[in-house]
């Protein structure tokens, strides 16, 4: 167990290097240059010239990298063009705002999802089946964005049952009520999305699971169906789905990038569009490199999830497997 | 004569599939008396594990379900029973042993634990009684020391331990009919030899009747009672074990007894083999179902299905050359 | 659908093999063509690609002709059949000019993916040892990051142009093909025609073109297709935040980012690019679930439940 946490560990470590590597590579492949990416436009070319200096811009590549990687590893993010504020400002307020707003949505999901799937999978192809299909594949066809267009149009300015975005209304800031209300919407857009896979996963890691011959030995044990399904088959039928959880990870944060623009929720997401049009690459780079390192803590966690529900992860013969 | 613990009569199984219904098993009947071992014998495909699937009534979690026939345990007619009445009765006064110990152990559970569940489910013992008893049962079924294995996991134990367990798990409660179904098929030669004499040893022991199914000649003839042999479906002949291997009467046992290696070919160089293959049980032929195989067909065979006959000693098969005079079979 | 009930038949029922089975494709579109929900898909999306490529005949307005007399009319009105946008364009004509760029987008990155992703994937699994690991090190990564905001990333420092947007979504969504092509390859390297083609001196290249992409064809194109329904759908969100299509160009995502604006004073305006976007995505899915469910050869042959027979 240990030694395979250390292996998944260095790993992640190893991939999380590599990423930044990747980041750089692209700053340094851009139109331009670093020079772009990294001063002012408004600046005049003599003025160009000095910060680029002062910012080393003109030492050999794999100094510039470790340097940089340095200043990554203490924190220092660096500053904006526009007002020259650190980028750690701006971006550590919005992080929270996320993880309220996905881990929501990835909770609601997730304890509509598995009974759900585990129902199905033991009525195949009957009503509810194929209602889940069904929304399994709408879910995937239809753009989250869009869906959040409409309920926007029905709940908020047809009906006005619910407000039309943002986190809280004009000064009720830190009214949970308030809150709440403003949740309702894009964590329903955001439920719909998560919700169409993992009814999927668990009904399909369920089916399976019940065609085991160790299932069939518990039936022959005359326990009863309730404890063959939720003791025997469960257990076994979640270790799948929690490597999955783990995997989509990427796909959750983009859908809630997403989401939060249409709801104008001021999240992670919002704030890398917006930094988008302002061109702000430091903020660009910095929130990229954040978020796939919250990705890999994610895949990290579903791992040691994973080695604690399956004792067979113990001996280490399944931990190679790539990520 | 002692009473029939298990009586099968003719029990017709089958399958619902996407051509219809599809016929598993047709009119099987057969009987194990208390304390006795009787054991089916036949290719695969014949239908001997459906036959004991649904004695088990596990075969309706398999897609299948009991056409029509009658399973007699003790008297009661198991085919009538709602599941939840055979849950009492599965694991504790029957109960079952796979083929593939290794898959049909749950991976997330140690099997001590696995072992007590049953206890705890149908002798209501509490947990710490049912894991001594589950212990005990790893000491009787030969594992050295149970007190750590309990703790183990499966894929920390070899094939033949697991299925050690298993057997240790379907004798927990002491049930009066085990049905073990090619219990040594997936293991080792040498392993294969210590499994069946463990079988044997417990039988006497705890006095257990014993319905193996298997497709080996040499396993039945070391640990049956009575043979059974299936042919697409249907019983071609049943008798006790001598009889069967020095008077079969049926080709189909002929053909299989001389298949053996080291009974009767061990000198003659060349194996012998039965022509064709095993038709399926909805394409059979008219009549016989074995007369395409047959070296011995006869006109009537195509034209008339031969029952189950018995001679004096209850030594039953289904063929018409029976009813021929023979010279010196 | 014609497959869900579940086949179930006991083992050993074995079939008679009296005639030569027939080719893969040939069943397959056997199979493909029995799947109502696949053939309602592939009349669906031809439908699209005609008036894709037929617009400058169909749509009855330039699309990016501005007509400040009649903004915002609404569905039905006289001359437009949907109504007008803000500006008076039509939103019909506009529907079918988008459909040229958002199936465009779809297949190309589709097709930019596979390549890249069959390359990848050949080359690694073929070869193994430390190609593979470099390789799957970098899925990994690929992986890690988010594509949205990598593709924002990227758009943001390359300038937002049409086929940068094509080459972008390609060069972020090759990983699920490269895993499927190595896995398949990993399996197949070891069969036995392979071993001969290499005893009778074929060369590797010639081995995994002739030999075993040949084989790993039929999951390559199920994943192809599914994949164009995620780059349609990426694409029409990357226009919505304004990153990817530029107007005078049209897209769906683009023309739903502008009916936003509108919402108030018409609603209706979202809906239809919209409802585009999910009819086509729902089709090019459902005629990926067909051809999996035709070419996946495992599903010939009925899968007996375990258990039984023996």
């Amino acid at each position: 167990m240990t030694e395979y946490l250390i292996r998944r560990t260095l790993q992640s470590i190893l991939v999380m290097l590599l990423i930044t590597v990747v980041t750089f590579i692209l700053i340094h492949a851009a139109p331009g240059g670093p020079k772009q990416i990294y001063l002012s436009p408004n600046l005049s070319p003599e003025a160009a010239e000095r910060q680029a200096a002062n910012l080393g811009l003109d030492r050999p590549l794999p100094v510039q990298y470790f340097d940089w990687l340095g200043d990554l590893l203490r924190g220092d993010l660096g500053y904006t063009f526009k007002n020259n504020l650190p980028v750690g400002d701006l971006i550590w307020p919005t992080v929270g705002n996320t993880m309220i707003l996905m881990g929501a949505a990835w909770l609601l999901s997730l304890i509509i999802a598995i009974p759900w799937g585990i129902y199905n999978s033991t009525r195949e192809y009957g009503f509810s089946d194929q209602t889940a299909s069904f929304i399994a594949y709408v879910g995937f066809a239809m753009p989250s964005f869009w869906f959040g267009i409409i309920l926007q149009e029905l709940f908020a300015l047809k009906w006005d049952l619910l407000p039309l975005s943002d986190m809280w209304s004009m000064g009720k800031e830190g009214d949970i009520g308030d809150l709440l209300m403003h949740m309702v919407l894009p964590v329903s857009v955001l439920t719909l999305g998560f919700l169409a896979g993992y009814v999927k996963y668990a009904r399909s890691s369920m089916l399976e699971v019940l065609d085991q011959d160790y299932i069939r030995t518990a039936r022959a044990k005359g326990l009863g169906e309730r404890r063959v399904v939720f003791r025997h088959a469960l257990r076994n039928a979640l270790i799948p789905v929690i490597t999955v959880l783990g995997l989509d990870l990427p796909i959750l944060v983009a859908g809630a990038a997403l989401t939060e623009n249409v709801f104008n929720w001021p999240g992670m997401g919002r704030m890398f569009v917006q930094m988008a049009t302002q061109r702000e690459y430091s903020v660009l780079m910095a929130t990229t490199i954040l978020i796939a390192f919250f990705v890999i803590i994610g895949n990290l966690i579903a791992d040691i999830l994973y080695a604690v529900v399956d004792p067979r992860v113990k001996l280490g013969r399944k931990g190679g497997a790539s990520a | 004569m002692t009473q029939n613990l298990l009586e099968v009569r003719n029990l017709t199984t089958g399958f619902h599939t996407e051509r219809g219904f599809v016929k598993a098993t047709d009119r099987v009947s057969l009987a194990i008396q208390e304390g006795q071992t009787l054991c089916i014998v036949g290719e695969s495909g014949s239908g001997k594990s459906v036959t004991s699937l649904a004695i088990m009534r596990l075969i309706d979690y398999a897609g299948g379900f009991i056409e029509s026939g009658e399973v007699l345990f003790k008297g009661d007619n198991l085919a009538a029973k709602k599941q939840t009445d055979m849950m009492r009765i599965r694991g504790s006064k029957m109960s079952m042993i796979f083929q593939d110990p290794m898959s049909a152990l749950n991976p997330v559970f140690s099997v001590g634990d696995q072992i007590a569940e049953t206890l705890r489910i149908h002798k209501h013992m509490s947990d710490k009684a049912a894991w001594n008893k589950a212990v005990e049962m790893l000491r009787l079924v030969g594992i050295p020391s149970p007190e750590i294995r309990a703790r183990q996991y499966p894929h920390e134990m070899s094939g033949g331990m697991c299925q050690r367990v298993v057997i240790a798990m379907a004798l927990a409660c002491d049930p009066e009919l085990l049905i073990a179904d090619e219990p040594t098929t997936a293991l080792d030669v040498t392993v294969q030899a210590q499994i069946l004499d463990l079988l044997a040893k417990l039988k006497r022991e705890l006095n257990t009747s014993i319905l193996l199914i298997t497709h080996d000649m040499g396993v039945a003839a070391e640990i049956a009672d009575r043979i059974a042999v299936m042919y697409a479906g249907a019983i071609v002949e049943e008798g006790a074990v001598d009889e069967v291997f020095e008077q079969p009467r049926h080709p189909y046992t002929i053909g299989l007894l001389r298949s053996i290696p080291g009974i009767e070919g061990e000198r003659g160089g060349e194996l012998y083999t039965i022509k064709g293959s095993i038709p399926s049980i909805n394409e059979l032929p008219s009549g016989c179902r074995f007369h395409p195989r047959c070296p011995h067909v006869m006109e009537r065979c195509l034209r008339e299905e031969p029952p189950l006959m018995a001679d004096e000693r209850g030594h039953r098969a289904a063929c018409w050359l029976d009813e021929v005079p023979k010279e010196g079979a | 659908m014609s497959d869900t009930a579940a086949p179930v038949t006991v083992k050993g029922v074995k079939r008679a093999v009296s005639e030569r089975p027939p080719g893969l494709w040939k069943t397959g579109w056997k199979k493909f063509s029995r799947n109502p929900f696949a053939m309602a898909g592939l009349v669906i999306v031809t439908l699209f690609v005609l008036s894709a490529v037929g617009a400058r005949w169909i749509a009855p307005y330039d699309p990016a002709q501005i007509d400040m007399m009649f903004p915002n009319l609404p569905a039905g009105s006289e001359g437009h059949l949907l109504g007008t946008d803000e500006l008076g364009r039509d939103i019909f004509s506009r529907l079918i000019y988008s459909s040229q760029i958002s199936l465009l987008v779809g297949f190309s990155v589709a097709i930019v993916a596979v390549v890249i992703g069959t390359f990848i994937g050949a080359v690694s699994g073929y070869f193994g040892g430390w190609v593979d690991t470099i390789f799957m090190r970098f899925v990994d990564v690929m992986n890690a990051i988010p594509l949205l905001f990598l593709n924002i990333l990227i758009l943001t420092i390359f300038g937002s142009k049409f086929w940068y947007m094509i080459l972008i979504l390609g060069f972020t969504g090759w990983m699920g093909v490269a895993r499927l092509v190595r896995g398949t390859f990993l399996q197949l390297r070891e069969m036995q025609y392979v071993e001969a083609a290499r005893a009778i001196g074929v060369s590797d290249w010639g081995i995994i073109i002739r030999h075993l992409l040949r084989n790993a064809s039929a999951p390559i194109i199920v994943n192809a297709t599914l994949m164009v329904g995620g780059a349609i759908l990426s694409e029409s969100a990357l226009s919505y935040l304004g990153l990817g299509v530029q107007p005078p160009d049209t897209s769906w995502g683009l023309m739903l980012s502008n009916s936003r604006e509108f919402m108030l004073v018409d609603p209706i305006q979202a809906v239809y690019p919209g409802l585009c976007i999910l009819i086509v995505v729902l089709s090019v899915n459902f005629i990926g679930d067909g051809l999996r469910d035709a070419l996946d050869p495992r599903k010939k042959a009925f899968k007996p439940r375990k258990g039984l027979g023996k």
